[in-house]
Parts: structure tokens; sequence; C-alpha cells
């Protein structure tokens, strides 16, 4: 074990610490944000996989998510499986979906890849996820009803037993971000740079371009298909509203906002989508200076993040936690330059 | 007349709204280089105004049509504002930037039109649509009734497209235009002036995007996000013209519309036509390399 990873591993093990405790004090509504955000931070993490690592444009995150979602809400209502099950299948089928996906992916690239995964996108948000047709699937209009769900026989249900499924969704997580982190030094991962970098020098030097492509999209896709299989877990039912296109375009937007090559910009972005609009709708109405009412709906949290979108990509190419990083690494060399100097002078 | 020439009517109004809408994506993609997923918002949004205007000012002491055509005209002069707007605030700033930037912008636009539409009117909600001939100007054909608008629709789409056309080829800021989509740095060698040219496109395009959604308003479900899904269609229709060619768009537009209307006879759901759409997108772009795709990306 290097010291790299010992560090990488600290670091993590310390973060769950911190991060499991926090929800503790929370009440209900800002528990389920908790474990909603981590969800989300799954989708945007398999953002920075297909679109940081290997430059892949997709606009069907949400999409995976609630494959995941429903596959899981499927294997709980229809089969009365283990939680642990439903997991395996959600994420099985999110990979599915993925490969499948990648498939136009491997003559595609840049703006006509956002085409078509918008597409995508847009059936299963108006066709797959509302049709009767896919009611064996989707559980039909009410969707899955998931009540006492067991994991390795332990309660996890929304209701009574909301924090150890975000403790679980949590160790999760972390364990994947730190397979990311790690990916992005690894042999594939090396490989994925040079697929983002140039497809035709990538494919010279030797690339396998159909299998590194078609992985990268059955994980990015199996990745968000993990967070979203915990999603019945977490809120009780599944429905198609949260995996409608507009969510996919939410993520889309948030992961480059945030900064779409950077694995710490995921939580961040998982966190800003979760908690941000419930702190709007509960706390955003009022009367402002006692005389002019105002009422801040969900709505400008969308609007605020188109805004936002369009002034990162104008001003701040690298994203909110790129930018945040370079200006860290900047002020740091220049201390450690002013530091060095005084040495000299003395 | 049967059943199946009602619907290729209804196919071919619906596809004349599909390749007005694809006409404005191609116009801004080759003058700007800019492929706008925010089409179907700013269509959405200027004819949401048109129908504020419609529905505010409509009163018994006015006859309709005077309300009608203070609306649309209202609803097109919002959306030549809009587009300039969105020149001026945005696009100027990131001209030299990889297309695929400036796609994801849109998507920002996009995001911030669609939920400002949902905070003033409402997400999900039925609004009466904007009949631009009456609406009991309706014939009964094959138990399919037939109404006026669908003619006035498939009318104005062809004399849209050929006004474009012509706009295009005859005339001195057509021909500017042209020189600006085949290349902006010759044309601006040239004397032409591009920034002038992608802002006359962005309010041309974001125009025939208006016209699109308030022709088409009383044949969907007229809420926010059903107008703004219309770029899907749109999409697929200017791909068939490969981002490039109008009458390619045109008709791949009004085949789209046909496509998308015969399984309805059949298949009695929402979604079914976004599949055929779907399906369309992939097999134009695995059949055949969209010239003016691959055009944009070598800018």
């Amino acid at each position: 074990m290097t010291w790299r990873l010992a560090t990488r591993l600290l670091v993590v093990l310390v973060l769950f610490g911190v991060l499991a405790r926090l929800p503790v004090g929370f009440d209900v509504g800002f528990r389920f944000d908790a474990a909603l955000a981590v969800i989300w931070a799954f989708s945007l993490l398999s953002l920075v996989l297909l679109t940081g690592y290997v430059g892949q444009i997709s606009l069907c995150q949400a999409t995976f998510a609630g494959v995941g979602a429903y596959g899981a809400g499927m294997m709980v209502a229809t089969f009365h499986a283990d939680y642990v099950v439903a997991i395996a299948v959600g994420v099985c089928a999110a990979f599915a979906l993925g490969v499948l996906v990648g498939l136009p992916a491997l003559r595609l690239h840049g703006i006509t890849l956002a085409i078509v995964t918008l597409g995508i996108a847009l059936v299963f948000d108006r066709y797959v996820f509302q049709d009767h047709i896919f009611e064996w699937f989707t559980g039909g209009s009410g969707g899955w009803r998931v009540d006492g769900a067991r994991m390795f026989g332990l309660r996890m249900d929304s209701t009574t037993h909301l924090l150890q499924a975000y403790f679980v969704l949590l160790a999760l997580f972390l364990l994947v971000a730190l397979l990311m982190v790690n990916l992005h030094n690894s042999g594939a991962g090396r490989r994925f740079r040079a697929i983002r970098d140039s497809e035709l020098a990538a494919a010279t030097m030797g690339v396998n371009l159909t299998r590194y492509k078609l992985l990268a999209f059955g994980m990015s896709a199996a990745i968000a298909g993990l967070g979203g299989s915990f999603y019945p877990l977490v809120a009780g039912t599944v429905s198609p509203q949260p995996f409608w296109l507009f969510t996919s375009l939410q993520l889309a937007a948030i992961a480059v906002l945030m900064g779409v090559r950077y694995v710490p910009a995921a939580a961040l972005g998982g966190v800003f989508l979760s908690f941000v609009p419930d702190i709007l709708t509960r706390y955003g109405h009022g009367m402002f200076l006692h005389r002019i009412p105002y009422d801040i709906s969900y709505d400008w949290f969308s609007i605020a993040l188109g805004v936002l979108l369009v002034a990162q990509m104008i001003l701040l190419p690298d994203g909110v936690w790129g930018d945040m990083r370079h200006r860290a690494l900047h002020t740091w060399s220049a201390i450690r330059a002013v530091r060095t100097k005084r040495v000299s002078l003395a | 007349m049967d059943a199946f020439a009602a619907y290729t009517i209804i196919g071919l109004s619906l596809g004349g709204v599909f390749s007005l809408a694809a006409l404005g994506i191609v116009l801004i993609y080759r003058t700007t280089g800019v492929l706008n997923f925010a089409h179907g918002a700013m269509g959405m949004f200027s004819t949401f105004v048109a129908w504020q205007f419609f529905y505010g000012i409509s009163h018994p002491f006015w006859p309709t049509w005077l309300s009608t055509a203070v609306a649309v005209v209202a609803g097109l002069v919002f959306a030549a504002l809009l587009g300039l707007f969105l020149e001026f605030a945005v696009f100027r700033f990131v001209r030299t930037r990889a297309p695929v930037v400036k796609a994801v912008i849109t998507i920002g636009i996009l995001l911030a039109l669609q939920s400002t539409a949902s905070l003033i009117w409402k997400n999900n909600q039925y609004h009466l649509p904007i009949y631009i001939v009456p609406q009991n100007w309706v014939k009964t054909v094959a138990g399919v009734p037939i109404g006026a608008n669908y003619i006035v629709i498939f009318i104005v789409s062809l004399g849209l497209a050929f006004g474009l056309a012509a706009f295009l080829k005859y005339t001195s800021f057509g021909r500017s235009m042209r020189a600006v989509s085949d290349s902006p740095t010759s044309a601006s060698l040239w004397g032409v002036p591009v920034g002038r040219v992608s802002a006359v496109s962005w309010m041309l395009g974001s125009v025939i995007a208006a016209v699109a959604g308030i022709l088409i308003t009383p044949f969907i479900n007229f809420d926010t996000t059903s107008l703004t899904l219309l770029i899907i269609d749109a999409l697929a229709a200017a791909l068939i013209g490969g981002m490039v060619s109008l009458p390619l768009t045109m008709a791949g537009g009004f085949a789209l519309g046909l496509l998308e209307t015969y399984p309805t006879i059949w298949i009695q759901s929402i979604g079914f036509p976004r599949l055929i759409a779907l399906l369309v997108i992939l097999a134009v772009l695995i059949l055949r390399n969209p010239r003016g795709l691959t055009v944009a990306a070598e800018r």
C-alpha cells in the first residue's frame, strides 16, 4: 500500500465518520434530503466518469437511475426479494441499458451523442416509465410501494429506519468515489482519458475503442443505477417524476457547474441538488422587512441553476470545484515561494 | 376520403410544425455554430407571452380576430427580443468556444426559461389554446374532425420555408448569412458583419420557433413542458436535413409528422411518437454522417 492510497483511505474514513454523524441531528425532512443527496451524488459521479474521464456527453443519467430504481422496486414489490438482490437487479438493469446506449455512441460523439441521449431520456420519461405496456416493470401509474424492506435481515424502510439506509448509501458512495479517484491514474483510467483527449490518437496507441467506450457507458449507468436502486428504500415509493427528462438535464447542468472532472464535485452537486430546493421551499417565504411578501419556490432553484450554468460556462470553464482547486493550488505554491525566498534571504 | 386521408392531413400539419421548429434550429446552427437545445423552450415562452396577451386583452367588446392579431404580434416581437437578448447577453461571449460548450449553455437556457414559465404560468396545468382561425371551422372526415387550423399550419409552414429560402438566396443580407454559415472567418475577412448576421439569425430562429409554438397549441396538451419537449422532434427533422439543407429539413419534418401520426390509428399512447422520433434520429445518425455537424466541428 502506497502512502497516497493510505492517505486517501484515511480521508474516506474520516469523511464517513463526519458525514454519517451529521444527519442524526436533522429532522425527518432533512434526513430524507441527506439520503437523496447521496443518491443524486451517485448520478453525478456517473457523469464524472462518463463526461469528465471519457469525454462522452450524456443527457440521460436520471434515466439510468430510474431504471435502477424501478428494477429494485419491482424485485421487492413483486418477488419480495431481499434488498441486496433488488439492488443487484437494479444495477444490472442499468448496466445493460448503459451498454445499449453505448452502442450508438461508438459511432457518435459530442453534440450528436447529446441529441441521442436526450431522445433516450425523453422516450423513457414519456413512454417506458408511463405507458401501460411496461406495467410489469413500473408498477402502473401508482408505481411500486416498498414497505418493510430488509437488507441482510436488517429492517431498512423509509419511515422508521431511514438513517440505516443512509449509512449504507454513504459507505457505498465513499467506496465508489475512492475507486473513481484511484481509477484516474490506473491503466483503464489512462485509456479512458486518452479517449477523451482524442479518440483517433487513442485508437492509434492501441486502445480498444469499442470495449472501453461500452465499458464506460456500462459502468457509468451502473453507478447511477446503484444510487437509483436505493431510491425506493429511501422514498418508500417509485414514481416517474424524479427521473424525468428535466432531472437528467439538471444533473448534466449541475455536474458541469460543479466541475465535471472532479470526484468531490459530485458530492457537492448532490448536496446542492437535494438540499437547496428543500431549504428554499421551507424557509423561502415570508415578509421582506415585514412589508413585502415573497415566496421562493422550487422553480427559483431551477432558474438559478440555468443562469449559474450559463455564467459558469463563460467565466469559470472548469466548474466551481475546479476553480476552487486551482485557486488553492495557486495560493499554496505562492506561499511556498515566499517561504523559500525568506530562507534564502536569511 | 377515409380515416387514412384524415390522418394524413393531421400528420402533415404536425409535420409542418416540426419542420418550422427544425428550420429555426438549422438556421441558428449554421450561422452561429450553436446547436440550440433551448429552441423548444424559446418557442414555448413566446407562445405563452402570446397566450397571456390573447386571454388578457380579449374582451367581448373587441372582435376575436383583433385580439388574436395583437397576441400573435406581441408573441413574435417578444420572440425577436428574446433571440436578440440571448445573442448579446450570452452567445457573443462564447463565439470561439467548442460547439459542445455552446450546446451545454443552451441547456442552461432551457432550464431557466422552462422554470420561469412554470413559475409564471404554473406547470402541468391545462391552458386554453390560441386559435388562429375560429375553432368551429371544422369538417368531420370519416369520424375525425379536420379543423381549418390544420390547413393554416400546413400553408404557413410551407410559406415560411419558401420565404426563408428566398430571403437567403436573393437578398444581400441572406447572402451574408450564407457566407457566414460556410465560414465565419473568411466571411469576416470579406467584410461581412458577422455579429449582425448572428444577431439576425437568433431573432429569425426565435420568431420561427414562436410561430411553430403558437400554431401547434390547439393540437397538443398545451402546458409548459410539452412545447419544450418539441425539441426532440425538431432535432430529428433537422438531422434528416443533415443540419444544412432547408428543403431536406422540411421534407424530414413532414415525413416525421406522418410517421408519428399513422401509428396513433392503432396505438393509443402519449409516449409512442417519441420512440419513433428517437428511432429516426438513431437511423439518420448511424446510417449517414451529417455533413453540417462535421463542418461545425472543424471550425
